[in-house]
């Protein structure tokens, strides 16, 4: 039975590590067969995207974890696009916008609404959430 | 039937919300500093073991806390991909935290 | 965003368990709730443990220059959310009265908290 999963990230990637047992859980149920339809982060969560986080040499990198994942298995990682706003994750078009000096969210990262949640919550069997 | 996650200690509210609605039937997944109300002997165990949920605690973190060798017998060690096979089985998730 | 048939709808149940003022996640809770109800998709809200606390009423939320939850949670209606879910345990456990509530919210016990939990094919804990 292969079924179609959504994860719902509300984690911070630096309060405990929420975040990084999302990413485990994301590569344990595609090793399972099944597929993985979108990673939406919402509040907290946007801060995994954030490029210029820099994690001590002795830590998992969440922001490494989802971006390999990403790489990997093209999967899609959403940040909520007012969360993401809010704490300053900016993409080129968003930091044009608000005349920001840079880009702050890493490439493998896309800013989006909410919808988008809405929509996988429609097409996934499971919607898991880590908060 | 739903599959609950718990992670945070026990000594936040997010414990007693989940136990006001934990039933036989449902399962509950322990995870981060959720593992703690797993402890062998604590209050929290108490209350668990007369949920009469099936109870889980995610390894690495049990691990990770140092409390993997004094769970309440009732809890079962589950791994990342025990973690999935349990979100297989139980068709909606409520995350406590 | 691709239209979705009559028979793919699933139901999303929005539990809010946190108190606002030291919480974003209440605001998360509601937002997700109005895109859901503003993509025509079935959406409920409840109510749970200290998350009832957002439905104090006379919340006054100029001089702390942030958003007036309670007036967001009065406007439900006029977004299609006809109802919101309010635990009865956790109302009596902080001692909140019937009549302090928003006209939308209708009282469960624990075995109404339980059916509704039971009865959407997701639920999202906030």
């Amino acid at each position: 039975m292969h079924l179609t999963y959504a994860l719902l990230v509300l984690a911070s990637p630096t309060a405990g590590h929420g975040s990084l047992t999302a990413a485990r859980f994301a590569r344990a149920l595609l090793a399972r067969g099944h597929r993985l339809q979108r990673v939406f982060f919402l509040d907290n969560g946007t801060l995994t995207g954030l490029a210029t986080a820099v994690t001590p040499q002795d830590e998992q990198s969440p922001l490494q974890q989802w971006a390999q994942l990403a790489e990997e298995h093209q999967t899609e990682l959403v940040l909520c696009i007012s969360s993401a706003l809010k704490r300053g994750l900016l993409d080129a078009t968003e930091a044009t916008r608000h005349e920001r000096a840079a880009a702050t969210v890493h490439p493998a990262f896309e800013l989006g609404g909410l919808g988008l949640l809405v929509e996988a919550a429609q097409t996934a069997d499971r919607l898991v959430t880590f908060g | 039937m739903l599959l609950h996650t718990l992670s945070r200690s026990p000594a936040h509210a997010a414990l007693r919300d989940c136990l006001a609605v934990l039933a036989p039937g449902d399962a509950l997944l322990l995870l981060g500093d959720g593992v703690y109300a797993a402890l062998a002997g604590s209050e929290a165990a108490a209350l668990l073991a007369a949920s009469g949920a099936d109870l889980f605690v995610l390894d690495a973190d049990a691990a990770l806390a140092g409390v993997r060798d004094c769970l309440m017998p009732q809890a079962t060690l589950v791994d990342d991909d025990g973690f999935v096979a349990l979100s297989e089985r139980y068709s909606r998730q409520l995350a406590w935290y | 965003m691709k239209p979705v048939g009559e028979h793919t709808r699933r139901s999303i149940l929005v539990v809010s368990r946190h108190a606002h003022p030291g919480s974003s996640l209440p605001r998360s809770a509601l937002d997700t709730a109005l895109a859901a109800a503003a993509f025509d998709q079935p959406v409920t809200l409840l109510f749970q443990g200290e998350g009832l606390l957002q439905l104090l009423p006379a919340q006054d939320s100029r001089a702390a220059g942030v958003r007036n939850l309670r007036k967001v949670i009065d406007s439900l209606p006029l977004y299609d959310i006809e109802t919101v879910y309010v635990d009865a345990i956790a109302a009596a456990a902080f001692g909140i009265a019937r009549d302090s509530l928003p006209a939308s919210a209708r009282w469960l016990d624990t075995a109404g908290v339980r059916q509704l939990l039971a009865s959407h094919d997701h639920v999202l804990g906030f």
